[in-house]
């Protein structure tokens, strides 16, 4: 009934890894983009299985680790933001969001 | 148990069909039902603030700004890229293998899980409460410094989406007015050079 936090971090790392092949696989910048964020969910996924766990031993830790999801949600919020900002200027530069055309980013 | 299960099942062709699907509209909403399933499995793990949280700001405000960007920008995934045929598949196939590999080899111990009734005790079902106990306490500072990140956001995204020439001359003074013009200046160039393609 009760379900272990292996479990949990199972199903983590395997939706980890598909927002990681995701990232290589697709061309389109926002498909990137939302592959991190599918990863970064992953990530929450993971922190509340733990805290979960550690709220056996301390209540403290339980809540803290959920605390800490919360604020990496907020950050999430900023990064979209960000992000979608500079997808924008791409598109507006070169009517394209092809990965694999932006060459003259790097450094 | 089964929740678990359904929920993992849900959860994994959600996020297949956001790798998978060429259409990106297809593949924004199934990442929407992705994360609405991981909302449902934060309440089976005693967090439901966490979950309510999550439904509002990621599959609500966050995935309907990626909707909105897809609809005006009107991107399309091109085909694949040049390689061997195969080669893709494999890649998913390892990848998926690797995963489970690692996390049981890695995370599957032998030791008990903790006491449901200990845990139910500690957590006070992820309430609010809890939550800002720990958000004022502990991690103020953390606290703190999403505020500034937040904030530097909101002026980067401003500064980055803002057309050059013509607004440096008559810049609102008005914070929400500007952004509005922005957002609207932003819309017709990108709908303009969408045309010119």
């Amino acid at each position: 009934m009760n379900v272990p936090t292996e479990a949990y971090v199972a199903l983590s790392a395997v939706l980890f890894a598909i927002g990681a092949m995701g990232v290589l696989v697709r061309r389109s910048a926002i498909m990137v983009f939302l592959s991190v964020e599918l990863m970064l969910n992953a990530a929450n996924l993971a922190i509340v299985a733990y805290a979960r766990h550690w709220a056996g031993f301390d209540a403290l830790a339980g809540l803290t680790g959920q605390t800490v999801v919360f604020i990496v949600l907020a950050v999430a919020a900023a990064e979209v933001a960000v992000g979608l900002a500079i997808l924008i200027a791409i598109f507006r530069d070169r009517a394209s969001t092809d990965v694999d055309g932006l060459a003259e980013v790097r450094l | 148990m089964a929740t678990f299960v359904v929920l993992a099942v849900v959860m994994v062709v959600g996020a297949l069909g956001v790798v998978l699907l060429k259409q990106p509209i297809h593949a924004a909403l199934s990442l929407v039902g992705t994360l609405l399933a991981l909302a449902i499995t934060y309440v089976t793990l005693e967090a439901t603030f966490l979950a309510a949280v999550q439904v509002i700001v990621y599959a609500g405000a966050i995935m309907v700004l990626f909707l909105f960007v897809l609809m005006l920008l009107n991107v399309q995934d091109a085909g694949p890229r040049r390689s061997l045929p195969g080669l893709r598949w494999a890649a998913y196939a390892a990848a998926v293998v690797t995963a489970t590999a690692i996390a049981v080899v890695a995370f599957w111990d032998g030791r008990p899980a903790p006491d449901p009734a200990v845990v139910s005790l500690h957590l006070q079902g992820g309430s609010a409460g809890g939550i800002g106990d720990a958000l004022f306490g502990e991690l103020l500072l953390a606290f703190h410094l999403v505020g500034v990140l937040l904030l530097t956001g909101v002026v980067g995204a401003v500064a980055l989406v803002q057309r050059r020439a013509e607004s440096a001359h008559g810049a609102p003074k008005g914070g929400g007015l500007g952004a509005g013009r922005d957002a609207s200046g932003t819309k017709a160039h990108a709908l303009g050079s969408g045309g010119r393609r």
